[in-house]
């Protein structure tokens, strides 16, 4: 059953969604019906509930969490389980009336009952995780609810206030749970129940406590953070109705209440609860009085009220528990009702505003009696509710629970701030019903549909029963819930309203009469004076909430972007590279880096010259980048070369073949792609441009580089001054032949011992291929390096000169031998290739080799006859090529499935040939034809690209020229 | 040589059972995406068949993974070495739950990617290799995410690093460009770094078999410089991930390429960062974990509020995301600050709600700026006015961004904070429940300027019609985050799996050395 009850709003709310926008009417009946079931439910469940002992569903959700979904009804809980679904279905009834058509009616009730379901699985949670996703499900619905007229800017500013203040404090109360949980060792609600000793004795209690304060206080308005309740007031008045008087707010009363027996009672309980409650009674009828916006007073008149629980709960004794749990009832029936009425006048003369209402009282006689009585009980009148709660409230003020100054203030505080209910409660009805008649309303007032009433009705009237005979009514309920809260605690109490002449009732008395006097004294001001209390009206709330925000977001962020955010490269790879040299070098000397005597071994001095031109064409490469990239590349080519030489001299002629075949290859593409780029104008050796600066930025620079390249030869060193640890190297060379099929360990560790690297590798160099494509092909180059290169100017040139030859003859004739003998080299090459492929398993060679080799041959084709030359006489097609490539290797690894062998599984095999002899077929051949292909196509693919920039700069020239024409004209 | 080969015991290297068919499951995805890469290209001028061929493909790939996972799930570790050769010599590929769990919702992401780029990518895009570059992209995280062994995971990293670079230069804008370039550069000197490390790594362990560092580390800890090396990795992986304060790359890139291209990039690429240190930090690394938990602890703090405080500076919504992500990197980084099984479970699972949620998000604001015109907050207005749909799924998106129940972002900080108070480390618990908070106060300063707030300009305040292909991943997403917030059961138990096994890592042992391992 108490599964259905939180369950049915959800499934409710999931319905009116599907409700087409125009049928608000279905919505409502659907609403109203869902809200009548909880109230049955909860109605049929008192009989179980009144025994006293608590209702508990079970189910294990998340176990290993300590969450378990676990619902629990006591007296307590009855009673709020209560009141949502009766004060629901009230509002129900009332907003069916007060929607309008054009608003999208069936999306408010869906979030009406998911706010409802929220509520009651607030008030239900039987497990305090669960209490907080609830909790925090009603902030979210709650944001959804005021910001419903989102074309509103207000509303939409009051519902992002609500959300983020009651969100920040939701997740404050969220870990002050979690804590409780992790103080208690479990996160069930009879087990935290029962442990209140633990908790109030754990050094960690006033952390616990300040968290949860903090959810608490937020949630239900408390100052300092009660700012958000008034602006909140931008909410369809149903939704205040139902929110801001009798569920949003009270589920930090609820809080308050449901954690009383374990955290109340001691001296940091009584004073942040007392302070902020006090404070809070005090300023918001002080306030309230000031507001010309009806729902604007009755906001502040909450908090107010909501202040007054909260003192009554800091008090920490049994008997103010039971008036707190009483006047949260009372307040809900009155405060409920009287929002309606406000709602109603507002429908009916389309204004809240005090200064321009009066007089209503001839238009709408009932309304006005309802709300008079309802605000009669507001300010604690005899004879209704609010007057019984409020007498207990003083009788408490009264007592002494702590020996300060607080406690001393109290009944004080409490007689001036129900002074002041009574002054805002006499100016909520004078102003509104009473004076002469209204003028210039945007609507004429009349008295609203009767269904429309019906709900206040059925509130003044409970506000009246319970205030005449309050044992009878409220009474057993009552009591139920007290002594789930207190237990055997509960003290006992008298509901009578008649208790003799006390001092409670001379404060009563006191209150009443200078509120009249108060209310008569202010009158005149308040008739034309501007919203918002004197003095208080500049340090709003609201303000510091939004410098806060500002400062934040603008101030904060802004400049924290501006110093960690760079949006240049050069400083972001400086801080980069700073990073990484801090990072090693801390831990290594935290580690007590002991690095190895430094012994010197028979050093070959040819070998150390070959480094030593190798290092000195790669710091000459760097130097030269910026300035000179001709003489850059050529110096890395050098420093490719002594790389390459390296591997010849530790025997590593495979490797040695591959890297210099790779070294042609991309020194030409990059020698094709350097055409294209812009020239630089700056030059190097101005003195002018050389400012102190630029060279501290320089040798700030040299300096990071220096150290980072000295800290990657120390680690270096260190690792390879260690032991040599049996590595999976020597491994390879004991099986490349004997299982691998082959006599040439770096082939068969490249296409089967870690042939699936090679996969990765290929497909990457695909990719690279396909990505150098793409962008070439939208490739514009600068202007400046669009005109002819100078060597065919002077070629072109020479022609003009000559009668005797036409222009381009020169250009086509230059290095023409050359040209005729690449041309012949293509079959050479393509030899070549074919050679290294098959040979590689065995031998320097294989498919990687081959396929750098093979573009080498077409790259001689495009540079000996040019690109059109070419393409008119070959089919090119490298992105097929390379797509084989990368299937046939892929499936060569796959096809070792056909004999169950894992992915990339090799076969050796010899096979005799004729002509060719004998070769090795293990089907890492096939692989390797793979990679051969990708890389073939690859190759060809950029340059290709590089190629067809040729083909299309002379349009651009043209387009340039055009332009330039255009420019002069 | 076939009497020669007859001499050797082929047992003591070579896998010689054949391998059981469930268990090509390992490598199917890999296998799959790049073959499926290289028929795209050869159908690049087809621009109506690679959509289908892909978003095809991806649901195969979903399928399998969803069968590798079921199939982990119920065995424990699978290994497959490729060419039959025992590890640690040949490269294995050893999926586990991490690994497993990870590939799928990549490959529920890149699935969602593909659809919606059916009417986000133009045809030009296509011819110039979206769609292959998106396979192959598949093949290098599923592979960074299947594999046992650390070089192939660089190779994998690699294949990644190219095909994102490939997917953020296409359509060639200036600021593309611009962007690709801080991107490929600074990510190249982190891949560097990522070799770097790796060439140390097996100067000292002689192997490169994660299953067999990881059981020889803890003999090797005293004489070698493994903090060193696990900062490096740090740094490398940390990177990748975008962690504070080496993520200048990310806001700085990926606010530049179509819209879907960053969905995609959210989902995936940082996620393969954080999945390589929970590899490397919790598996290989453990010990050394503990010695650079101080750090780790500063850095995700620092990413936390930094990537929130960036996303409260922006006005282009695609910037607030990418800050989104940096911040919900911190996060994890937090659990791996705190260690231990739960804390890694909370690294995991936010890990895993962060791609769906991310994704998810950008995807939101593509289609936000398709009906509004743009992604600037200060000219965005009127979508929950024109778009209710949109506007509550992205306000579902923004609410699970931020960790609030009951959406999928809720359970990660749960069980993050819990960790996290459990292990003491207040701050981190602190932080991330206040970065919960700034993310609040980001998504509802979007949601009001540019959903709730009306139109500024009549112009845009037409309803325009979004295509059924570009709003279903969308709500696919989003209604997977709401299923993993309502019933998050199964993906906690499998998270709790995946950080026990990588905890205790027994069973991972077990499956690459079945009999406890030659040397």
């Amino acid at each position: 059953m108490l599964l259905i009850l939180v369950l049915a709003p959800f499934a409710g709310s999931l319905a009116a969604i599907c409700i087409p926008t125009q049928k608000g009417t279905a919505a409502a009946w659907l609403a109203g019906s869902i809200a009548l079931l909880c109230l049955v439910i909860s109605a049929g469940l008192y009989t179980v509930i009144s025994s006293g002992t608590p209702l508990r569903y079970d189910a294990a959700w998340l176990p290993e969490l300590g969450l378990n979904l676990t619902l629990r009804m006591d007296g307590f809980a009855w009673m709020f389980a209560s009141l949502v679904a009766a004060i629901g279905l009230l509002v129900v009834i009332y907003a069916r009336y007060y929607m309008s058509a054009s608003d999208p009616v069936p999306r408010f009730f869906a979030l009406f009952l998911a706010f409802m379901g929220a509520m009651l699985g607030v008030v239900l949670s039987g497990n305090l995780i669960l209490l907080a996703i609830f909790w925090e499900l009603t902030s979210i619905i709650s944001f959804l609810l005021i910001g419903y007229w989102h074309h509103n800017a207000n509303a939409r500013d009051g519902a992002r206030m609500a959300l983020t203040v009651t969100g920040t404090g939701g997740l404050c109360m969220f870990v002050g749970l979690m804590l409780i949980g992790h103080i208690v060792g479990s996160y069930d609600l009879d087990v935290v129940l029962s442990s209140g000793n633990v908790i109030r004795d754990h050094p960690l209690y006033t952390t616990v406590l300040i968290l949860i304060l903090l959810g608490v206080l937020t949630k239900s308005a408390q100052f300092p953070f009660h700012f958000w309740l008034p602006h909140a007031m931008a909410a369809p008045t149903p939704v205040s109705a139902y929110l801001h008087s009798a569920t949003l707010v009270k589920a930090g009363v609820f809080l308050l209440t449901r954690l009383w027996p374990v955290m109340a009672g001691t001296d940091e309980w009584f004073w942040i609860v007392g302070l902020a409650g006090l404070t809070t009674l005090l300023l918001g009828a002080y306030f309230a009085i000031f507001q010309q916006d009806l729902k604007g007073l009755l906001a502040y008149s909450t908090i107010s009220h909501l202040g007054l629980i909260t003192v009554l709960l800091s008090l920490g004794s049994p008997l103010a528990a039971v008036a707190a749990i009483f006047h949260t009832m009372n307040h809900a029936t009155f405060k409920a009702s009287l929002f309606m009425a406000a709602g109603i006048i507002d429908h009916e003369t389309g204004t809240r505003d005090m200064r321009r209402l009066s007089g209503l009282f001839r238009y709408m006689p009932i309304t006005a009696t309802l709300a008079m009585v309802a605000s009669a009980s507001m300010a604690g009148v005899p004879l209704l509710n609010g007057f019984l709660s409020k007498e207990m409230f003083f009788a408490e003020a009264i007592e002494t629970h702590k020996y300060n100054i607080l406690d001393t203030l109290t009944p004080y505080v409490a007689t001036i701030a129900s002074m002041f209910a009574v002054t805002y409660s006499i100016r909520f009805i004078h102003s509104v019903f009473f004076g002469p008649p209204p003028q210039d309303l945007p609507k004429v007032p009349h008295e609203p549909p009767h269904w429309m009433l019906a709900p206040i009705y059925f509130l003044v009237f409970s506000c009246l029963v319970v205030g005449v005979i309050p044992a009878l009514t409220i009474g057993p309920f009552l009591h139920t819930a007290v002594q789930s809260v207190l237990g055997i605690a509960t003290p006992v109490y008298s509901l009578a309203v008649w208790h003799g002449w006390n001092l409670p009732l001379f404060m009563s008395l006191i209150a009443l009469v200078c509120g009249v006097g108060l209310f008569l004294v202010m009158k005149p001001y308040l008739t034309t004076s501007i919203e918002g209390p004197p003095f208080f009206r500049r340090l709003e709330g609201q303000r510091i909430f939004e410098r806060v925000l500002v400062t934040l977001s603008w101030k904060w962020a802004r400049s924290i972007e501006m110093r960690a955010g760079t949006r240049r490269l050069q400083p972001q790879m400086r801080i980069l590279v700073a990073v990484a040299l801090v990072a090693a070098a801390v831990t290594l000397l935290l580690q007590g880096f002991k690095p190895a005597a430094i012994a010197f071994r028979s050093i070959d001095p040819a070998f150390a010259l070959i480094w030593l031109i190798g290092m000195i064409c790669a710091i000459g490469a760097a130097y030269q980048a910026k300035f000179h990239r001709l003489a850059a590349l050529v110096l890395l080519g050098g420093a490719g070369l002594v790389t390459c030489l390296t591997f010849v001299w530790l025997s590593a002629p495979d490797l040695a073949a591959t890297q210099l075949l790779v070294e042609i290859v991309t020194t030409v593409l990059i020698l094709l792609g350097l055409r294209w780029l812009p020239k630089r104008i700056e030059n190097p050796d101005d003195p002018e441009l050389m400012t102190i600066s630029t060279r501290l930025r320089r040798l700030r620079d040299l300096a990071t580089a220096v150290f980072a390249g000295i800290g990657m030869m120390l680690i270096s060193y260190t690792v390879m001054t260690r032991e040599l640890p049996e590595t999976i190297s020597s491994y390879f060379l004991e099986r490349a032949y004997s299982e691998g099929g082959g006599t040439n360990v770096v082939n068969v560790i490249l296409v089967d011992f870690r042939g699936f690297d090679t996969l990765g590798e290929i497909a990457v160099l695909c990719i690279v291929a396909l990505t150098v494509f793409a962008l070439l092909l939208r490739f514009r180059p600068a202007t400046e390096s669009l005109e002819t290169p100078e060597q065919q100017r002077v070629q072109n040139a020479f022609d003009d000169d000559h009668p005797d030859r036409k222009k381009g003859d020169s250009i086509a004739e230059y290095l023409l031998v050359p040209s005729v003998i690449m041309r012949w080299m293509f079959p050479v090459i393509g030899m070549l290739a074919a050679f290294l492929f098959f040979r590689g398993h065995d031998l320097p060679g294989g498919g990687f080799a081959a396929g750098i080799a093979m573009s080498i041959a077409f790259i001689l084709q495009y540079m000996a006859g040019g690109t059109r030359w070419v393409e008119e006489r070959l089919r090119i097609h490298p992105l097929r090529w390379m797509a084989i490539g990368l299937l046939v290797a892929t499936a060569t690894g796959l096809g070792s499935w056909l004999f169950g062998y894992p992915f990339l599984t090799s076969h050796a095999q010899y096979a005799s040939l004729p002509v060719l002899g004998k070769i090795p077929l293990a089907t890492a051949i096939l692989f390797d034809l793979g990679v051969f292909a990708l890389v073939l196509g690859a190759t060809v693919l950029i340059l290709i690209a590089l190629a067809h920039q040729s083909v299309r700069a002379p349009r651009a020239q043209m387009r340039a020229a055009k332009m330039a024409a255009k420019e002069n004209a | 040589m076939a009497a020669s080969s007859s001499s050797i015991d082929l047992s003591a290297a070579l896998v010689l059972e054949p391998v059981a068919a469930l268990d090509w499951l390992v490598i199917l995805p890999v296998a799959w995406c790049i073959g499926i890469g290289a028929i795209l290209m050869m159908v690049r001028h087809q621009g109506r068949l690679q959509p289908l061929i892909a978003v095809a493909a991806l649901c195969v790939l979903v399928g399998l993974d969803s069968a590798l996972l079921w199939h982990v799930a119920g065995e424990g570790p699978v290994t497959m070495v490729m060419g039959r050769w025992l590890p640690p010599f040949g490269i294995a590929f050893t999926v586990d739950l991490t690994g497993a769990l990870f590939a799928l919702v990549a490959a529920i992401v890149a699935l969602a990617g593909a659809v919606a780029a059916i009417t986000d990518i133009d045809a030009s895009g296509r011819r110039y290799g979206f769609y292959p570059c998106l396979m192959l992209l598949m093949a290098g995280v599923s592979g960074a995410f299947l594999t046992g062994d650390i070089f192939n995971l660089y190779v994998w990293f690699e294949v990644l690093l190219i095909s994102s670079f490939g997917l953020l230069v296409l359509g060639g804008e200036r600021q593309q460009i611009d962007g690709a370039v801080k991107y490929g550069f600074l990510n190249l000197v982190a891949t560097t770094l990522f070799l770097i490390a790796t060439g140390y790594l097996y100067g000292i362990f002689g192997t490169l078999n994660m299953a067999d560092i990881a059981r020889k580390a803890p003999l090797l800890k005293e004489t070698a410089p493994l903090v060193t090396l696990t900062a490096l990795y740090l740094f490398a992986f940390g990177m990748k991930a975008a962690a504070f304060p080496v993520n200048f790359w990310l806001p700085a890139s990926y606010h530049t390429p179509r819209i879907v291209v960053s969905a995609l990039f959210a989902g995936l690429l940082t996620k393969v960062g954080v999945y390589a240190l929970i590899r490397v930090l919790i598996l290989l690394f453990p010990v050394e974990r503990l010695a650079l938990s101080p750090v780790l602890s500063v850095v995700a703090v620092l990413t936390m509020i930094t990537g929130a405080l960036g996303a409260l500076a922006q006005s282009d919504t695609r910037r607030v995301l990418g800050y989104l992500v940096i911040s919900g990197i911190g996060a994890m980084l937090a659990g791996l600050a705190v260690g231990g099984p739960d804390a890694i479970a909370g690294t995991i699972f936010y890990a895993l709600h962060s791609m769906l949620v991310m994704t998810a998000l950008y995807l939101a604001a593509g289609l936000a700026a398709r009906t509004a015109g743009g992604f600037s907050l200060q000219t965005l207005g009127g979508i929950h006015h024109n778009h209710v749909l949109l506007s509550g799924v992205s306000l579902v998106l923004f609410f699970a961004v931020s960790g609030l129940p009951p959406f999928s972002g809720f359970w990660p900080k749960v069980i993050l904070v819990k960790a996290a108070l459990a292990g003491e480390h207040w701050w981190l618990a602190a932080t991330v429940l206040l970065t919960g908070l700034l993310t609040l106060i980001v998504t509802g300063r979007v949601y009001l300027l540019a959903y709730w707030r009306p139109a500024g300009n009549a112009a845009t305040d037409v309803p325009v019609a979004l295509p059924a292909t570009a709003f279903m991943p969308l709500l696919v997403l989003t209604a997977l985050s709401i299923v993993i917030g309502l019933y998050p059961e199964p993906l906690l138990d499998l998270v709790r799996g995946a950080a026990l096994t990588l905890d205790a890592p027994a069973a991972y042992l077990d499956s690459v050395f079945p009999q406890g391992g030659a040397p």
